[in-house]
């Protein structure tokens, strides 16, 4: 099977039966492909922020089913929580999340509740701090004492300690300086080639799309606006820019330059596809 | 869901009770209260039954939410009913009797209307206050009705100031809590089974970062208020400032008049002899 999640028929309504009532999700379908990085891009309110929590049961569709890999989340309700540990959630700003005294235990906190022993938990916090660039030093200290960016960290190692088949992150990099962008989404190649698992990736950056994603699923107003690859995504800049979405700036010179006369072809997304088209394109001129 | 809690909640509108003056409704809500506390048997109960009722109504609050604002004080209502169950002696014989437990009629009657107490004094007073005045007004109001108690020295602004402060942040703790809640949830933790101890020690990892959060909003908040040269009510002018209009004195005169009813209510029928058709039932001390 191709699929890891498949999402069937969702919809979502916050506040049902209140004055405050609100579509979130409108019969979504949709589904992610396994050992992917599939993006999922919208405008802030688009719903992708409950599409992902609708992922690890956290949130119950109003309407609709969630299949992971090929079996109905909610069909016994009592094991949600094996649902939580299978596809883990890295959500908005994770930091607020760190409790513990020391780095290490925060981070063991996941797998101390799947039960494993010491051992086990010592091996995969010191397996997912290494993995997310952690210091040894730094899993003695307070993880208040640490930066933003280290205690984001430590947050998402919190989530890969539990070594989820599915990875979910929303907005990983959010309030981070662009090298600090850069080293979190750079490893999620790694993870995927590492483990195998399937990552989903929100944000609502076109560059970390262009850049990191396989797939890209663009949501407009609790709907799905477009899907496919990343490819088939970008060569559609004019409705991206429909739904108030941007295409990455050197996308944008890049048509511009072929409004022009001037013949590029490749990935015309990212910087270095773009790079590749012109000097191909210069040194074809020579000839 | 945790937010499904609406007690103090406000609902934005445009109904009357929505318009009047903060004031006004202070005033009402404590005349409310008194009359509350006054009534004593069934007709006066109805009277401020009836009041609610309009109340709600002319709000356009849905009763579904009242009712769900009523959800959260169900386990002080039960602890209530079951003390007056078993505390009140009644004249006569016990309904049943075991061991040292005696309920009496009486004591059932006395329940059922000390929760009904409860009931009106939460929906009268949320459906003025809460539900239908923005936080802001309230402090505005409560403000400037305190504002005499300056002249000995008690710090009204700062207190008003606190108030408006815990009152708007409710909402974003509960919405904070629910976040870092499901943030813990996703790392498998696990707040609703086990037993009462090992509840309280999942409720760690909750309390600890929102703590934490409390604080680093609170100094951010502090932080925000010195920029924009907060010093208190020196100097302080107001955009909208608080004007009674002729709505306001008709229902402050209206809700004086609905008090004296109750208070003659509760009071007359045991100290006059009145002759009326149903007086044991409509009379019925509780």
């Amino acid at each position: 099977m191709n699929e890891i999640i498949r999402l069937e028929n969702i919809s979502y309504i916050y506040g049902k039966g209140t004055p405050f009532e609100k579509v979130a999700l409108d019969n979504v379908c949709v589904s992610f492909s396994r050992g992917r990085i599939t993006g999922l891009i919208g405008h802030t309110g688009s719903g992708k922020s409950t599409l992902v929590s609708l992922l690890n049961g956290l949130l119950k569709p109003t309407e609709g089913k969630v299949f992971l890999d090929g079996k109905d989340i909610w069909e016994n309700p009592k094991e949600i929580s094996s649902v939580r540990y299978r596809v883990g959630l890295v959500m908005q700003y994770p930091e607020y999340q760190l409790f513990d005294e020391t780095v290490r235990n925060d981070i063991g906190f996941a797998p101390r509740n799947l039960g494993l022993s010491e051992e086990e938990i010592a091996g995969r916090v010191n397996e997912a701090a290494g993995f997310v660039g952690l210091p040894a030093e730094l899993l003695e200290k307070s993880p208040f004492d640490l930066s933003g960016g280290q205690k984001r960290r430590v947050a998402i190692a919190g989530i890969l300690a539990m070594r989820p088949d599915v990875l979910v992150l929303d907005e990983p990099a959010a309030g981070l300086d662009p090298r600090g962008r850069r080293d979190i989404l750079g490893k999620l190649g790694d993870y995927v080639r590492h483990s195998g698992a399937s990552v989903i990736l929100v944000s609502h950056s076109m560059e970390d799309m262009a850049t990191y994603c396989d797939n890209v699923v663009v949501m407009n107003r609790g709907k799905i606006y477009a899907e496919g690859t990343t490819d088939e995504i970008f060569s559609r800049a004019d409705s991206l820019s429909a739904v108030g979405l941007d295409v990455p700036a050197v996308a944008k010179i890049a048509a511009e330059l072929k409004r022009r006369g001037i013949d590029l072809s490749g990935k015309l997304y990212t910087i270095d596809g773009v790079r590749d088209a012109i000097l191909e394109y210069v040194r074809g001129g020579a000839k | 869901m945790i937010s499904d809690i609406t007690l103090g909640q406000f609902f934005p509108g445009y109904s009357v009770l929505h318009k009047l003056d903060p004031r006004t409704k202070i005033i009402i809500a404590i005349l409310s209260i008194v009359a509350i506390f006054f009534a004593n048997n069934p007709i006066t109960f109805l009277l401020i039954t009836i009041i609610a009722v309009i109340l709600i109504w002319i709000s356009r609050i849905s009763f579904t939410v009242v009712i769900r604002g009523i959800k959260p004080i169900l386990l002080i209502l039960l602890f209530t009913m079951i003390l007056n169950i078993f505390m009140t002696t009644g004249e006569g014989d016990p309904l049943f009797e075991f061991w040292i437990i005696r309920v009496y009629t009486h004591g059932i009657i006395r329940a059922v209307f000390m929760a009904w107490r409860v009931i009106l004094l939460i929906v009268i007073t949320s459906m003025l206050l809460t539900y239908t005045t923005s936080p802001i007004s309230l402090t505005d109001g409560l403000e400037s009705l305190l504002l005499p108690l300056k002249l000995i020295g008690v710090p009204v602004h700062t207190f008003a100031m606190m108030m408006s402060i815990a009152l708007r942040f409710i909402p974003t703790l509960i919405e904070e809590t629910e976040k870092i809640m499901n943030a813990q949830k996703s790392r498998g933790a696990d707040f609703s089974t086990g037993s009462l101890v090992n509840r309280a020690k999942a409720l760690i990892p909750l309390l600890i970062p929102l703590i934490v959060s409390s604080f680093k909003r609170a100094e951010e908040l502090a932080t925000a208020m010195e920029c924009r040269c907060y010093r208190g009510d020196k100097n302080r002018t107001k955009l909208v400032k608080l004007e009674l209009r002729t709505r306001d004195y008709l229902c402050l005169a209206l809700s004086a008049l609905l008090l004296a009813a109750i208070i003659l209510g509760a009071i007359l029928p045991y100290n006059m002899p009145i002759n009326i058709a149903f007086y044991d039932l409509l009379f019925y001390k509780i």
